[in-house]
C-alpha cells in the first residue's frame, strides 16, 4: 500500500477509533492505563499521519509485540484475574493498534474497522448511563462519515487527492442519512423481537438518598433534607385536562403516626376501628370510572424503596398497570413490582381534599418539651382551628427554612424548637404536628410532594426530589383530616413556575434520562405489548375522530385524534420527499400528452409504434385501425403539431378537450 | 486480464456481505442476552442498510452522463472525450463518484455535484478499433455511502462517435498522368498552375509577375493573368468489402490492413492536392480534395463493414478518365 493511501486510511480509522473505548473507562470494562496508552498510541499514529508520515511497522516488529503482548495476556488472565470483559477490551485495543500502525493491504484496514467496530459493541453493551446515548450519536456520525470514506478509498490504488476526503460525505446527505437511520431505527429498536428480559437495568439504587425519605415505612429528620437537595426525578405526570394544577400537585404518599427520637414510623397494625374512610378504589380493569371525574392523572414513577405511590388528594379510583397494587388503611397505595418504574392512573372527584383514614399521633408520645413549648405557644387557645392558626404563625417568625439544620445531641426536634429554630419542611410539619397533638388534636405527618416542572416540549410535569415536601394533616372540626402547611413560603416547593430555558434544557436532560432508563435499557416484551396496545388505541381514536368530523362536517373544530393521522401522513410525505427525491421533470404540455396516449392506444392495436412514425402516420394507421376513430384522432394529431411545431399554446378548454377525445379513442379502439 | 467496466448494475461489495454477516452476529447476541444497547446496536445497522440502499439509489440514478467526442477520433490513438455530468436532483448532492473507461488507467474521481448542477471534463481515452459506436463502453460507479453495494450506470453517448481507421504510412502511390484525350472536364479553379484561365484587371495583391504585358499596353491599363489550379487525375481507392468468411480473423485483419492501407493513401493524395474518391461494394465516396474530403474519406472507411459474397452488389461505375486504384 502506497504510504499516501495508507496515511488516507489512518485519517479515515483514527477518529472512530479514538472515541470507540472510552465508555469502558467509566464501565470499568478496560483498565484506565489501558485505555490511556491506547489513546496516547493511537494519537502519535493520527498525528504522524497528519504531518504526511504515516508509521508502518515492519513485520518483525509486530511480531515481536505481538509475542510479548501474549505473554502478558497470560500473566494478566493469570495472576491478575481482571475478568473476562477486561481481557476481551485489552486484546481489542491491543489489536486495533498493532492493525492500524501495519496497514499493508486496504483488507487489513477493514480487519481494523472491525475490531473498532467490536470496541464499540463492548462499549455500548456495558453502559449502562444516559450519557451512552450521546456516545451512541457521536459514534453514529463517526461511522457514517468514516465508511462513505472508507467507500471512496477502496476505489484508489494510489493516494487520493487532499480534496477526496473532505469532499465525502457533504454535511446536508449526512444529516439527511443520519435522520433516516433515527426514524427507521427508532421503530426498528422497539420492534426487534425480546425473548428474554433487560440484561442490565438503569442504575437506580435502593439505598440512594430518595430511598431512605420517600416511599418507605420509616423516615428520618435529617435523610430527607438530603432527599430535597437530590434532582432525581421521582415521577412524571400528566393531567387531562390541566385543571386545578396547583392543588392537584400536591401529592400524599405517606402517613406517619409515630416518633421517636428524630424518627417516623408508619402504623402498619392499623385495626380495623382505626381504618375509617379508604378515599380511593382500585380499579382492575381497562380504564378509569368517568363519572362525577374532574381529571385524570397519568403517573410514571420511579419506585424507591416500598414503593408506595404519589396520589393526589381528592383521589377516587387508581388503576395501576402491571402490578399488584395494595390499598393500605391511611388512604396509601403500596405495589409490589419488579419493574424499576411503575405506571398508573387518578381519578380526581369533586370532592373536600380530605386526609383519608383515622390513625393519628397519640398524645402520650410528644416529648415533654415539645408538650410545653406548645403549651407556650398557645396558651389561652382552646378552639383548634386557632391553636392551628397560632402555630403555623409561629413558625413564620423567628424560625429559618434550612436543608441543612445544624446537628446536636438529643431529639432532633427539640433541638429545633428550643436551640437551633431552623430546618426544613420536614421539621415544620413534625413540630406542628406534635404540638397539635399534644393539645388533644387528632394530627398526623404526610410526606409527599408538592410542585412539579413543566415539560420542555409538553404538558407533562416532572416531580424530582427539590420537589419532595412533609405537611400536616388534622382533624380541627371532625370533618376530616385537612392539609396544615407550617413551612414557610421560601421553604415551600414552586406550584409549576415559570422554568428558566436552562432549566428546561435541564428537565430536557432529565426527561432523556428516564426515557433511556425506562424505555431503552429496561424495555422489554412486556414493553412491546403495551406499545403496541396504545398505538392500536391512538390509530383507533384517530379513526373515530375522523368519523366524527366526516359525519359533523363542521368546521373550526380539528378533532384531536385526527391530529395523529395528519402528522403521520406529513411525516410519511416528508420521508416519501426525502428518499425519492425531487426530480426536475419538465411538464408536458396537454396536447404532447394525449398524443402520446393515442400512440399508445395504437401501439396497443398494431403492436408497436416505432419512434420514427410520424403524427400523421399515426392518424393515419389509427383511422385503418379504428375507422370511428378518426375524427377525435386527426383533432389530438393537429394540436399536437400544432403545439409542438407551430408553436401554439393549448389554452384550458383545447385541453379538456382533447382529454375527452382520448377517452373516446381509448373507448372505440 | 479484469475487466475494468462491469457489467452489471449493482453488486455487494465484500464488505456489504460482511456488514450483513455482523448484522447477523449481533442479532443472535442482542437476542441470547436481551442487551438493549445490542438491541440499539443492530436496530442502527438494520437502518443503516436500509438508508445506504435509498442514498445509493438516488446517487447514481440522479446523475446524467453523456459521452462526446471532441475532434476526430483514431483507433489506438489518445483521442479527447468530453464527459458531461449532470446532477438532475433537486436535492442531494451526488458524491462519491467514479467514472470508468477502458482506456483510463483506473477510476476517475469527480467532485461532487450539487442539486442541478453540471460539469464537463475532459478525458484522453484511445479507442482499440476503428468503427462506431453509439453505446458508450464507459459509465459511472460508485459505493456511495457505505460501501455495501457498488452500483454502476452506463453512460450515454450524445451523438455516435466514428473511430477512424490508423493511417498505415506508404509508398506515394502510383498514378498515371492526365492525357488530354480522356481526362475528366475540368473545374477551372483558381489556382497557382500553369494553365491561364482568364485575364482581368489587376487588383492589389496579384502577383506581378502575372501582369500580361502586351495586353496592358493595348489596353492602356494592368492586365494580369488568371491562373488554374494545378490538379491530379480524380482517382477512387477501392477495397473490396467482401469475405468469404467474416468470422475468419485472419481475413478480418487482412480487411483491416487494407483500410488502414487505403486511409493512408487517401491522406497522401489528399496533401497532394488530389482529387481523391473512394469505392467499395455499395459505398462511394465522390472524389474531391481538401479537409472536408479527408473527413469523408475517413468516416467511409470507418463504417464500412465486410459483406458476404451473396450480398455483395458490384462496384458502382466510374466515370470516363477517373483513374481507380485498387487496395488489397
Amino acid at each position: 500500500m502506497p504510504p499516501e493511501l495508507r496515511r488516507a486510511y489512518l485519517l479515515v480509522l483514527g477518529p472512530p477509533a479514538l472515541i470507540a473505548p472510552l465508555p469502558l473507562f467509566w464501565t470499568h470494562g478496560a483498565s484506565p492505563l489501558g485505555i490511556a496508552l491506547y489513546e496516547g498510541a493511537l494519537m502519535v499514529l493520527f498525528l504522524r499521519a497528519r504531518a504526511g508520515r504515516p508509521v508502518r511497522l515492519s513485520d518483525s516488529v509486530l511480531n515481536a509485540i505481538g509475542l510479548s503482548y501474549f505473554f502478558w495476556l497470560a500473566v494478566e488472565t493469570a495472576m491478575l484475574r481482571p475478568g473476562l470483559l477486561r481481557s476481551v477490551s485489552h486484546l481489542l485495543l491491543f489489536t486495533t493498534i498493532a492493525k492500524l500502525a501495519s496497514l499493508k493491504r486496504p483488507s487489513e484496514a477493514r480487519t481494523a474497522l472491525l475490531v473498532v467496530f467490536l470496541l464499540v459493541l463492548g462499549s455500548v453493551s456495558s453502559s449502562t448511563h444516559v450519557a451512552s446515548l450521546v456516545y451512541c450519536a457521536v459514534m453514529a456520525v463517526l461511522a457514517f462519515r468514516t465508511l462513505s470514506r472508507l467507500a471512496v478509498l477502496a476505489d484508489f490504488e494510489e493516494g487520493p487527492p487532499a480534496r477526496v476526503l473532505t469532499a465525502v460525505p457533504t454535511a446536508g446527505l449526512s444529516a439527511a442519512a443520519l435522520l433516516g437511520g433515527v426514524l427507521l431505527g427508532g421503530p426498528l429498536f422497539f420492534l426487534l423481537p425480546r425473548l428474554h428480559g433487560p440484561y442490565a437495568l438503569s442504575p437506580i439504587r435502593t439505598e440512594d438518598a430518595p430511598s431512605t425519605a420517600v416511599t418507605t415505612d420509616r423516615v428520618d429528620l435529617d435523610s430527607f433534607g438530603s432527599a430535597k437537595l437530590s434532582d432525581r426525578v421521582v415521577l412524571r405526570l400528566s393531567v387531562d385536562p390541566p385543571v386545578a394544577l396547583p392543588q392537584l400537585l400536591r401529592l400524599r404518599e405517606a402517613v406517619f403516626t409515630r416518633y421517636r427520637n428524630g424518627v417516623w414510623t408508619r402504623n402498619p397494625l392499623a385495626s380495623r376501628r382505626d381504618r375509617g374512610s379508604f378515599g380511593v378504589q382500585l380499579v382492575t380493569g381497562d380504564s378509569l370510572p368517568s363519572e362525577g371525574r374532574t381529571a385524570r392523572l397519568s403517573v410514571d414513577e420511579n419506585l424507591f424503596g416500598s414503593g408506595f405511590l404519589f396520589l393526589p388528594y381528592r383521589s377516587t379510583h387508581v388503576r395501576v398497570e402491571r402490578g399488584r397494587p395494595v390499598l393500605l388503611p391511611d388512604g396509601a397505595v403500596q405495589v409490589s413490582s419488579s419493574r424499576v418504574t411503575v405506571r398508573y392512573e387518578v381519578s380526581v372527584g369533586k370532592r373536600e381534599a380530605r386526609g383519608a383514614g383515622e390513625s393519628a399521633i397519640d398524645p402520650a408520645q410528644v416529648p415533654p418539651a415539645v408538650r410545653d413549648y406548645a403549651s407556650k405557644v398557645t396558651a389561652g387557645l382552646t378552639r383548634p382551628e386557632e391553636i392551628a392558626d397560632r402555630i403555623v404563625q409561629h413558625f413564620q417568625k423567628g424560625f429559618v427554612y434550612t436543608l441543612d439544620p445544624p446537628r446536636g445531641s438529643g431529639d432532633p426536634l427539640v433541638g429545633f424548637l428550643l436551640r437551633s429554630k431552623a430546618g426544613h419542611c420536614e421539621y415544620f410539619a413534625s413540630a406542628t404536628a406534635m404540638m397539635l397533638a399534644s393539645r388533644g388534636i387528632r394530627a398526623r405527618l404526610v410526606t409527599g410532594s408538592y410542585g412539579g416542572e413543566v415539560g420542555a416540549f409538553s404538558d407533562a410535569i416532572v416531580v424530582r426530589g427539590t420537589n419532595l415536601h412533609a405537611w400536616v394533616e388534622a382533624d380541627l372540626d371532625g370533618t376530616g383530616f385537612r392539609v396544615i402547611d407550617p413551612t414557610p413560603p421560601s421553604g415551600i416547593p414552586p406550584a409549576t413556575a415559570r422554568v428558566s430555558w436552562w432549566k428546561r434544557l435541564v428537565t430536557v436532560g432529565r426527561s432523556i434520562e428516564v426515557f433511556y432508563d425506562r424505555r431503552i435499557l429496561g424495555f422489554d416484551a412486556g414493553d412491546q405489548i403495551q406499545l403496541s396496545e396504545a398505538f392500536r388505541d391512538s390509530f383507533g381514536n384517530a379513526a373515530r375522530s375522523i368519523k366524527f368530523w366526516k359525519g359533523t362536517g363542521e368546521g373550526g373544530v380539528f378533532p384531536g385524534g385526527a391530529k395523529a393521522v395528519v402528522v403521520v401522513l406529513g411525516l410519511a410525505a416528508l420521508a416519501l420527499i426525502a428518499f425519492k427525491g425531487i426530480t426536475r421533470r419538465p411538464a408536458i404540455p396537454p396536447a404532447t400528452r394525449a398524443y402520446l396516449a393515442v400512440r399508445r392506444v395504437l401501439a396497443r392495436r398494431v403492436g408497436s409504434v416505432p419512434p420514427a412514425v410520424a403524427p400523421a402516420e399515426v392518424a393515419r394507421l389509427l383511422e385503418a385501425s379504428a375507422p370511428a376513430s378518426v375524427d377525435d384522432a386527426r383533432a389530438v394529431v393537429n394540436a399536437y403539431c400544432e403545439s409542438v411545431f407551430g408553436g401554439r399554446a393549448t389554452d384550458a378548454a383545447t385541453a379538456r378537450e382533447l382529454k375527452e377525445r382520448v377517452k373516446r379513442i381509448r373507448k372505440l379502439a | 486480464m479484469t475487466r475494468l467496466i462491469p457489467d452489471w448494475g449493482i453488486r455487494v461489495t465484500n464488505f456489504g456481505l460482511g456488514y450483513i454477516l455482523m448484522c447477523l452476529v449481533v442479532a443472535i447476541a442482542a437476542t441470547n442476552t436481551g442487551n438493549n444497547g445490542l438491541y440499539l446496536v443492530l436496530a442502527a445497522l438494520l437502518a443503516g442498510m436500509a438508508v445506504s440502499g435509498v442514498l445509493s439509489r438516488r446517487n447514481v440514478r440522479g446523475v446524467r452522463c453523456e459521452i462526446e467526442a471532441l475532434g476526430e477520433v483514431v483507433a489506438t490513438r489518445p483521442a479527447l472525450l468530453r464527459v458531461r455530468l449532470a446532477n438532475e436532483l433537486a436535492t442531494g448532492t451526488a458524491q462519491a463518484l467514479f467514472f470508468l473507461h477502458d482506456s483510463l488507467p483506473g477510476p476517475l474521481w469527480i467532485d461532487p455535484l450539487k442539486p442541478g448542477e453540471s460539469r464537463d471534463v475532459v478525458v484522453q481515452a484511445v479507442f482499440p478499433r476503428r468503427g462506431v459506436f453509439r453505446e458508450a463502453d464507459a459509465g459511472l460507479l460508485s459505493r456511495f455511502p457505505i460501501g455495501l453495494f457498488r452500483k454502476y450506470r452506463r453512460a450515454a453517448v450524445s451523438n455516435e462517435i466514428v473511430v477512424f481507421p490508423v493511417p498505415e504510412a506508404s509508398a506515394i502511390p502510383d498514378v498515371p498522368p492526365e492525357d488530354a484525350r480522356g481526362s475528366r472536364p475540368h473545374v477551372h479553379r483558381r489556382g497557382g498552375g500553369a494553365d491561364i484561365r482568364t485575364l482581368r484587371d489587376f487588383v492589389s495583391g496579384d502577383d506581378p509577375r502575372d501582369l500580361h504585358w502586351k495586353q496592358s499596353a493595348r489596353m492602356r491599363r494592368w492586365i494580369v493573368r488568371e491562373r488554374e489550379a494545378e490538379r491530379d487525375r480524380a482517382v477512387f481507392l477501392v477495397v473490396d468489402n467482401v469475405l468469404e468468411d467474416r468470422n475468419d480473423p485472419a481475413a478480418l485483419e487482412r480487411f483491416e490492413s487494407a483500410i488502414s492501407r487505403c486511409a493512408g493513401q487517401a491522406l497522401i493524395l489528399l496533401s497532394r492536392g488530389a482529387d481523391v474518391g473512394f469505392q467499395s461494394r455499395g459505398v462511394k465516396v465522390a472524389p474531391r480534395a481538401g479537409r472536408g474530403q479527408r473527413g469523408r474519406l475517413l468516416e467511409a472507411l470507418a463504417r464500412l463493414e465486410p459483406i458476404a459474397p451473396a450480398e455483395a452488389p458490384p462496384f458502382p461505375p466510374l466515370r470516363h478518365g477517373d483513374h481507380r486504384l485498387m487496395i488489397t
